[in-house]
């Protein structure tokens, strides 16, 4: 009777025991997964926008240095500093470091990226050509979060150490597929250039917190203004 | 299983307490700075290129 009782208790404790085991598996996937989520939109923005900034501030210190050089027309290779991305339309004071390349180890670091392919892009001195940027939509500083907020009219500004480059965006493409390299074109597929020109592509995914589509804002080269002492910023982002 | 850690925990009540919160700080440090940087380009959430599918 007792041994009886003793095994029956056994076994609906092994059960007990290999149910809250699963339980405690469950708890603990959704606990990782929730901490992934605030890993991926939170502590990425964080390092990298640590990270941005710092180097930021570096080649701002690069550009005032009395030893500063200006040479626009060396070579830029893979992870290279080209300058700032200032875009009102995203923000009052929005600036974007810009680096050469478009892999996971230089957007990671909370900057546009500049495609070095499938079309080698044209840098903002270049005579003409298509200057194409990439960056991420959430997480790792989430450079483009609001690339749906810039449209027709809105103004784009490239920072150099020695010119400010006036974009104005002529259109904006509002999803198209991940092999659609044609927007990044030298003259981009699907805009309304026909031409070769100076233009500015910003692309990003769509939509928000997914990988599903593409989107793109192209921009044409209003003017060039030539950078002043106090390094003045041009009026389209003196106005907001 | 976090019962049988607990159990086999060293010391009263308080010192599980810290030693287990000791813990969970490094489960999160191991997956912060070494599981989540593997598993996130694996995952389709932050591919914002147009590329031949290729890495990008």
């Amino acid at each position: 009777m007792r041994q009886q009782r003793t095994a029956a208790g056994r076994t609906r404790g092994r059960g007990a025991a290999l149910l809250g085991a699963v339980g405690e598996l469950l708890l603990t996937l959704g606990v990782v997964l929730a901490l992934f989520v605030g890993y991926s939109l939170w502590w990425t923005d964080l390092v990298a926008d640590g990270r941005s900034g710092q180097a930021g501030d570096r080649l701002r210190q690069a550009w005032t240095a009395p030893s500063a050089a200006a040479s626009p027309a060396r070579a830029y290779r893979t992870g290279d500093v080209v300058g700032f991305l200032h875009v009102p339309a995203m923000g009052r004071d929005y600036q974007v470091l810009i680096r050469m390349g478009t892999g996971l180890d230089v957007l990671n670091e909370g900057v546009a990226g500049v495609y070095q392919e499938p079309y080698p892009s044209a840098l903002p001195w270049d005579a003409a050509g298509n200057f194409a940027l990439a960056a991420h939509r959430d997480g790792h500083g989430a450079k483009f979060h609001d690339l749906d907020d810039v449209g027709k009219g809105a103004a784009v500004v490239v920072e150099t150490q020695d010119h400010w480059y006036v974009y104005r965006v002529d259109a904006t493409l509002d999803q198209t597929s991940k092999y659609d390299t044609g927007i990044v074109a030298p003259v981009p597929e699907g805009s309304p250039y026909r031409g070769p020109g100076r233009y500015i592509t910003l692309t990003t995914c769509t939509p928000v917190y997914t990988s599903r589509y593409r989107m793109a804002v192209w921009g044409s080269l209003v003017r060039v203004d030539p950078m002043d002492a106090h390094r003045t910023p041009p009026p389209e982002l003196r106005a907001g | 299983m976090y019962g049988w850690i607990w159990r086999h925990l060293p010391g009263n009540a308080l010192v599980r307490a810290v030693i287990s919160l000791l813990l969970v700080l490094g489960a999160v440090y191991v997956l912060f700075q070494y599981v989540f940087p593997w598993a996130e380009p694996l995952l389709p959430f932050n591919d914002v290129t147009v590329n031949n599918g290729g890495a990008g």
